[in-house]
């Protein structure tokens, strides 16, 4: 295969080629049908021919000067289909898999041709798409922060070159893992094994791919996984000299000595070899609203933060200013984005009827950030007042410590100790309280129970709580689920089966449980305010194409979002107030808007250094201490980086056959305006 | 004129200018008849050629009474003839001559048309001859101003007809008219055994020839385009020509040599070479062009 010249053509084609040179000479001699022009005399004109048949030989090249062009264009039309190349590093195997990196650090513009690395990466493909012979097949496949098949097997390396003009580059991190996982599916199509006396028997023949993976390497291998038959070529592409200024981080949050006032926290990372000294610009609704100059030292990180008024409302952008002469690679982290919403503060009742820690835990100065926290009387649930405000979604959240009111408010219900007075709830749960239950196990992943420690818990007794359809147990124990979450309209209720401090028949206060002495008691309850209250200044920022999940304040079915770019999209929600969105590729603020309003803005950010550092992983290797990429890890295997300009092969039948249309063109030329004979 | 009223070969404007030239002749030739014209001759005229003694047996009335008294000797004075002239077109009506616009022949025979009225009006003999005339077929004689219109009629009766090879028509004309005089030949000159033996005739004929080569726009510029099959319209040979730049550069060079040829050919043998386009009019032909020459004055 690694021969000057690579068959295209079967044997019929080649027949056919072969029979185009005779017919040509055929046709030629065949000749041409000449115009019969009365003369006065031939005399003159004999003479002249005579004169030409003097130096004859000649004179019959030049006679056929337009044979031996249209042979020209047939000699390179058939040594186009040929074609003929060199240094050609060859392509071994039946069934190729390229792997393209089109994360965040692939826009870095770095190659020796200044097309970003994508780009770079795609030219070299279509350099190997080239070279597939008529048996060969190939697949394409993206990979940033999902991997994406972007043509299947096949051996049409038109579809394949289709197929590589789409790939467009994404601002997401990268993730091997997903890509490996899809290849290793599309590797192994149809493989069964059957497990006999522990052996295992492949019942399809197992095929080797070639893996091509283009990519820069910034990222961590991938663990636990085998590649099979797959076979790994890691080609990096990059330098190693890259530099890049980014925003890592962009926050707002109450400045901490002074709560009523907001601050901005902007981190730059410099991915430079020497100290840079950037500029930070801090626009609100594009405006300026302030700007500083940091000095970041090489490889290391600076920040500043920015006063912001307390009623600022809109989208932030943070804004890099490079200094002069800095070649900044990658400009996709040079901007970042959030979203101020006016702040109200969360409301919280709490209906008890007298509970020290509970009240302790809601009145932090933390809480107090989070949320401001009413207490009441449960007599006052009787009194029109309540009524009124528990109907009109006056309260974010209301804590029933100890009590049940009759009707469900119109907010977030955390019942201590008691059922909600709903059929659903009751129905499944136990009638009366259990004895002693021992808690098993509880969900790490809600956000109730974020880092929530709830072993070795002594709780006295306990409802068996059972959520309605849809509710999630929150806390398991020996007796049953203690803890459980439900939704209810656009609300959540949440139910904690058993008491923090109960009441003795005789009415004094006891500890129904020991948690209030633990750490996690008020840790809970600030989760329970962040989670049901709290209104964070700056909505977490959201790492590009990744689900994102939010709560709207909006009855309607279906919202639309405007994308950065201006784009509107329609999403129809599952369940109302929940707006699950997963578009979320861009760079920017989103807005989501109802029928009336916007009802939440969320932004997309980088903010990943790994991303952001676009030199090429190094590592010095052998004696002399050669710079080399670093190879990448797959499961236990190190892939080793192909040299950066590992060569494709250089073929010229694209040259070959504008030779021949250059002939063709010329071949017309003498025929029209006869410059020969 | 009203005798030409109805030719188409001579215009009025054209007679006018032509009454005014005579026919010149550098060579001095007996003539037949009394005429116009000096003979080698001796005879009566008012121009004295020179002195001799009277031998017995002369007019006595050519004596010079004068001398006689001074010198006493008998003595003689002669004058000079004066005879008329022969004067010969002869055109080739071959096929090859029946090209152009106007055809090449239609030109031969305005030319020889205004050199034959000249002569006429100064009372020349004047024969009009084709090249594809037999040796016994003579034309006639023409003579004074009133056979001008018969001599336009025979002029106009001339067709293009068969091939002639010049050489034979050349020579058949020198049988046919022995004497001697201005031979005015119109041709084109294209045969392919060559135009040479031809006018080797007139040179050893003596007589005073005047080659004019008549070529039309058509020769002198061909206007051909593509393949082409170039057939000849006398002897239907063919030629197959690729017209191309370089082909056509040879072309001219090939015509260049031709005429360049001829007219060589004819000084060195003391003829006088003409060579006419059929575009350029026939009065600038003879008032320019062939006095220039010496053929008219």
């Amino acid at each position: 295969m690694d021969s000057l010249f690579r068959n295209t053509l079967g044997p019929t084609g080649w027949i056919i080629i072969a029979m185009i040179p005779p017919a040509i000479f055929a046709l030629y001699f065949l000749k041409l049908k000449r115009q019969p022009l009365e003369v006065p005399s031939t005399y003159l004109w004999h003479r002249v021919i005579e004169d030409l048949h003097v130096n004859s030989l000649w004179q019959k090249l030049r006679r056929s000067l337009l044979l031996f062009l249209q042979l020209l264009i047939v000699a390179l039309a058939i040594l186009a289909l040929l074609r003929p190349g060199w240094q050609g590093q060859t392509l071994e195997g039946q069934r190729f898999m390229f792997l393209i990196d089109n994360s965040a650090s692939m826009s870095t513009t770095d190659t020796p041709t200044g097309v970003s690395r994508l780009e770079a990466a795609k030219r070299r493909v279509g350099a190997l798409v080239d070279q597939l012979s008529g048996d060969m097949s190939a697949m394409i496949i993206t990979f940033a922060g999902q991997p994406d098949v972007v043509q299947e097997f096949t051996d049409n390396r038109r579809l394949l070159r289709e197929a590589l003009e789409r790939i467009e580059p994404s601002a997401s991190q990268t993730d091997l893992t997903g890509a490996l996982e899809l290849a290793d599916g599309f590797a192994n199509p149809g493989r069964i094994t059957i497990e006999e006396a522990e052996l295992d028997v492949e019942v399809t023949e197992q095929q080797d791919v070639e893996l091509y993976i283009f990519s820069d390497g910034r990222f961590r291998g991938v663990e636990g996984f085998s590649l099979g038959n797959l076979r790994p070529l890691f080609l990096p592409i990059g330098s190693f000299e890259a530099d890049n200024l980014a925003i890592t981080a962009l926050n707002t949050r109450r400045a901490e000595d002074r709560p009523e006032q907001q601050q901005a926290f902007v981190q730059v990372a410099n991915f430079s070899g020497a100290e840079q000294r950037a500029v930070v610009e801090l626009y609100l609704n594009d405006n300026l609203l302030d700007a500083a100059e940091l000095t970041v030292p090489p490889g290391d990180i600076a920040s500043t933060t920015f006063a912001l008024s307390e009623r600022s409302e809109g989208e932030l952008r943070a804004q890099l200013d490079l200094p002069s002469g800095f070649q900044d690679r990658l400009t996709l982290d040079n901007r970042a984005y959030a979203v101020l919403e006016n702040r109200r503060d969360g409301r919280v009742l709490l209906v008890t009827p007298g509970n020290n820690t509970l009240e302790m835990a809601l009145s932090t100065e933390r809480a107090a950030r989070l949320a401001v926290v009413e207490t009441i009387a449960p007599d006052a649930l009787q009194q029109p007042k309540f009524q009124e405000q528990s109907q009109s979604e006056n309260y974010d959240l209301i804590i029933f410590d100890q009590c049940a009111p009759e009707t469900m408010p119109l907010a977030n219900t955390l019942f201590v100790g008691r059922l909600p007075p709903v059929e659903e709830w009751k129905k499944e749960s136990s009638p009366e309280r259990l004895f002693g239950p021992q808690i098993i196990d509880w969900d790490r992943s809600h956000p109730l129970l974020n880092l929530i420690e709830l072993g070795n818990l002594a709780i006295v007794d306990s409802y068996v709580v059972r959520p309605p359809a849809g509710g999630r147990v929150l806390v398991d124990s020996t007796i049953g689920p203690i803890m459980a979450i439900a939704p209810r309209d656009r609300y959540e209720d949440t139910v904690l089966g058993f008491e923090i401090v109960g009441r003795t028949e005789e009415g004094a206060t006891a500890f129904n449980t020991n948690w209030s002495r633990k750490l996690s008691f008020p840790s809970f309850w600030l989760n329970v305010l962040e989670y049901f209250a709290s209104r964070e200044a700056v909505s977490r920022s959201i790492k590009p194409d990744r689900l994102v999940e939010l709560r709207v304040n909006s009855t309607d079915d279906r919202l639309t979002v405007e994308l950065p770019d201006g784009t509107v999209q329609q999403i129809d929600l599952e369940q109302p107030g929940r707006l699950v969105f997963h578009e979320s590729e861009q760079l920017g603020v989103y807005e989501v808007r109802d029928s009336i309003d916007v009802v939440k803005r969320f932004a997309v950010n980088l903010f990943d250094r790994e991303e952001s550092d676009i030199r090429l992983r190094a590592r010095q290797e052998g004696e002399d201490g050669v710079t080399v990429v670093d190879s990448l890890a797959i499961g236990y295997v190190d892939v080793a980086a192909q040299s950066p300009t590992s060569p494709v092969r250089r073929e010229m039948w694209k040259l070959l056959l504008l030779g021949a249309l250059v002939v063709l063109v010329l071949e017309w030329y003498i025929y029209n305006r006869r410059v020969h004979v | 004129m009203s005798t030409t009223k109805e030719s188409t070969l001579l215009s009025p404007e054209l007679l006018a200018q032509l009454e005014r030239l005579e026919l010149v002749t550098r060579k001095v030739f007996r003539g037949r008849m009394k005429g116009e014209r000096r003979s080698k001759r001796k005879g009566q005229s008012v121009e004295f050629a020179d002195f001799r003694n009277y031998v017995a047996g002369d007019d006595l009335r050519l004596l010079d009474w004068n001398l006689y008294a001074r010198l006493e000797k008998l003595i003689i004075k002669l004058f000079l003839e004066e005879e008329d002239l022969h004067f010969y077109t002869l055109i080739d009506a071959s096929l090859s001559m029946d090209f152009g616009s106007p055809t090449k022949l239609e030109y031969a025979k305005q030319l020889a048309a205004a050199l034959a009225f000249i002569g006429l009006i100064r009372a020349d003999r004047v024969r009009i001859e084709t090249l594809g005339q037999g040796v016994g077929e003579r034309g006639p004689v023409w003579r004074g101003r009133p056979s001008v219109w018969r001599m336009l009629q025979q002029m106009e009766a001339i067709e293009a007809e068969g091939q002639t090879s010049l050489a034979t028509g050349v020579k058949n004309f020198c049988h046919r008219n022995p004497g001697r005089g201005i031979v005015v030949f119109i041709s084109d000159l294209m045969d392919k055994e060559g135009y040479e033996t031809a006018l080797k005739y007139f040179v050893s004929h003596q007589v005073d020839c005047f080659v004019i080569h008549v070529l039309s726009q058509e020769e002198l510029e061909p206007d051909v385009k593509g393949d082409l099959r170039l057939v000849d319209c006398e002897d239907q040979d063919e030629a197959e020509v690729t017209v191309s730049a370089p082909l056509m550069k040879r072309y001219h060079q090939t015509l260049n040599a031709f005429t360049k040829g001829a007219q060589e050919f004819c000084s060195r043998r003391g003829m006088h070479y003409l060579l006419a386009n059929n575009q350029v009019p026939v009065e600038t032909v003879v008032a320019s062009h062939l006095r220039r020459r010496g053929l008219v004055r």
